[in-house]
């Protein structure tokens, strides 16, 4: 396994290139034609075009990948997260075409894809779903029936749905029928099937996930939990390990119970189980991630196992070193996602050209990115720009940490949530850890930001202009040096005056 | 000096006199500052404001400084002085898209009022839905944008008539 295809881009493609070159092997790198100089791209030995622009003519276009792989002479494939990650019949094609698929088989990846078949593999190990109703009667008596059984409040899902389309909370037995009818007409306009599922609904929970890591000889080890509550578009935004709410006890529960659902599909390489804890400490299995996940540093922070470098020795057929005794995490570490969108307008992407930007650096802070400056934000892709993490001896030092290390952080030319990732750090049910799945509706429903520092703003730009020469801070931009004698005003010297 | 600054639907009025090397009297909406600046790179400024040091990244980009202070970008659009800051103009009136979409809703007609922050429309684009929001306090002159209409970015998709913000 010397020449590891990368079929991804941003910022994890970035990422699994810096481990491919730790370990000795040239990483390389698949780009569209928007992508040519991306630093995912800059970051590869060598790499190959496979297609336009739009992701399913390029990044998920098997055949273009597959050829790419024969063009560049991968020995193995590793699919990162999103895109192609979780698509069974492309880990079967790797291997067919006699490439090492780094990740699970394609069959662990189809039987967990399958939400259905997810749950009963999973309860038929004993570890807890959320009690539903699966086959929902036709008929509306026997309907509300099943439902009133099940329990209130609940929610009504579409069967071939996603994406909150022909979504329903209901409250009272009241409110089910019309709902049901809703859901049902929502559903078989956007997918064009009508069958809706019920589930117990818990409006206070808590998404913790724990984190796997499986060989290829059966050896199987968890690296602890993480908490990943605070969500906008049910998408995570901040990550934390360990969870604030998670007991020692219910953690042995939950972890044993994430190892007996990944040996059911006998799973190998990294992966992670999603579960739903209720306040009451009660836990049910949501699905399992049969791929890398996004915040996989703040594992990578507390227990010291570089995540990648894992996925590729175990890809390469070696036996698991790492004993379950010996992963003692060490520590706290919180993560939070750098997205150009507005979170003063619906989260809204903000797609743009990057004119400025300025990591924040120090010990203990690390930046996931796959950002440069001049670099576009296109539509095409995901608006996730980087990911900041920080890890300090207890909650409360990585969380001060992290929220310097955001006000450190320059991003000048899309709009980004910085500011907004700063203020729910920074509110007390967050400081307190009390977070839950809706804590963003909650504390901060309606957020603007706070603009508490327009005064300096207003004078940077006005002395700006007086100090800087016409022009000089756009892209094409004239050195300091070559500043015009009409723009220095006499005596003036750059530089002079500051304490 | 006179500069006028507009952020969002705020007005300011800053001027600078230079009082020695590098030290100036910024007077921002009528307030004094004793400010020493320091051109660090062309984007980046070291400012000690009333004793206090910080620094800030100045970008222009289509003809607005984009300022970067302390983690927050403040887009300052400026503009000239002159007209009172009431008789000024408000964020744009016309409201468009902000990427290629697809119309999926639309949620308010003409003549209706609107808060700030109620929700205009919904554009579905980059595989997720999002809502349009008005930024102040409005009235709908009129609606351009059609349900399952596909629209480019950058097409107007209602016009909107903000209210004297008095």
């Amino acid at each position: 396994m010397q020449r590891v295809l990368i079929a991804n881009r941003g910022e994890i493609a970035v990422r699994i290139a810096r481990a491919c070159r730790e370990l000795g092997l040239a990483p390389l790198a698949i780009y569209s034609e928007a992508d040519r100089t991306a630093p995912h791209v800059l970051a590869a030995a060598a790499a190959a075009c496979v297609g336009p622009a739009p992701s399913r003519d390029s990044y998920l276009n098997i055949d273009a990948i597959l050829a790419a792989a024969r063009t560049l002479g991968a020995t193995a494939v590793h699919p990162g997260y999103g895109f192609l990650a979780e698509n069974p019949a492309f880990a079967r094609a790797v291997v067919d075409s006699g490439l090492i698929f780094i990740g699970p088989s394609a069959d662990a990846i189809a039987a967990m894809g399958d939400k259905t078949r997810a749950r009963q593999l999973v309860s038929q190990v004993g570890v807890p779903v959320i009690p539903a109703v699966e086959d929902l009667p036709a008929d509306a008596a026997a309907a509300q029936r099943a439902a009133n059984d099940l329990g209130y409040p609940l929610l009504i899902k579409a069967a071939a749905g996603g994406g909150g389309k022909g979504m329903r909370i209901v409250r009272a037995e009241a409110d089910f029928g019309a709902a049901r009818e809703a859901a049902a007409r929502e559903a078989a306009a956007a997918f064009g099937d009508g069958r809706v599922f019920l589930e117990r609904y818990f409006s206070r929970a808590r998404h913790v996930e724990v984190q796997v890591l499986a060989d290829r000889h059966g050896a199987i080890v968890h690296l602890g939990e993480r908490e990943c509550s605070i969500q906008r578009r049910h998408q995570k935004i901040i990550e934390e390990t360990p969870s604030p709410g998670v007991s020692p006890a219910l953690r042995a529960r939950l972890t044993a119970a994430a190892i007996a659902a990944a040996r059911r599909v006998d799973y190998v390489s990294a992966g992670t189980v999603e579960f739903l804890v209720t306040d009451d400490g009660d836990f049910f299995f949501l699905e399992m991630n049969t791929r890398l996940q996004v915040e996989h540093p703040i594992t990578e922070w507390v227990s010291g196992v570089d995540l990648v470098q894992a996925q590729l020795r175990i890809a390469a057929g070696e036996s698991l070193w790492l004993a379950q005794d010996a992963l003692t995490p060490r520590g706290h570490a919180i993560e939070c996602r750098i997205y150009a969108e507005d979170p003063a307008n619906g989260f809204l992407p903000c797609p743009g050209r990057i004119a400025l930007l300025r990591e924040p650096q120090g010990a203990w802070i690390r930046v996931d990115s796959g950002l440069a400056v001049g670099g576009e934000v296109t539509v095409h892709y995901d608006p996730m720009l980087a990911k900041l993490s920080a890890w300090g001896a207890d909650r409360e030092s990585a969380r001060l940490r992290l929220v310097a290390a955001l006000r450190d952080y320059a991003i000048v030319g899309v709009t980004t949530n910085v500011p907004f990732l700063a203020d729910v750090l920074t509110q007390d049910a967050f400081v307190a850890g009390t977070t839950h799945t809706h804590f963003l509706a909650e504390h901060l429903a309606g957020w603007r930001p706070a603009a508490a520092r327009l005064d300096e703003a207003v004078i940077a730009a006005v002395l700006h202009q007086s100090l800087a020469p016409t022009g000089s801070s756009t892209a094409a931009a004239t050195p300091v040096a070559a500043v015009s004698p009409r723009h220095t005003l006499g005596a003036w010297r750059l530089g002079s005056g500051s304490r | 000096m006179h500069t006028g600054y507009r952020h969002g639907v705020q007005h300011v009025v800053a001027e600078a006199r230079r009082e020695g090397p590098g030290h100036f009297r910024v007077t921002v909406d009528g307030v004094d500052r004793m400010v020493d600046a320091t051109l660090i790179d062309r984007t980046t400024l070291q400012l000690c404001i009333d004793g206090q040091t910080i620094v800030a990244h100045v970008v222009r980009i289509g003809g607005a400084d984009h300022v970067w202070v302390a983690g927050e970008v403040y887009v300052l659009r400026p503009e000239g002085v002159g007209g009172s800051p009431e008789h000024a103009i408000l964020a744009p009136p016309q409201v468009t898209a902000p990427m290629p979409g697809k119309v999926l809703q639309v949620l308010v007609e003409t003549g209706q009022r609107v808060a700030a922050g109620d929700g205009l429309l919904i554009l579905e684009a980059m595989k997720m839905e999002h809502r349009i929001t008005a930024a102040a306090n409005a009235r709908v002159r009129s609606v351009q944008a059609l349900a399952g209409e596909m629209v480019d970015g950058g097409a107007v998709l209602v016009e909107l008539e903000y209210e004297d913000p008095t």
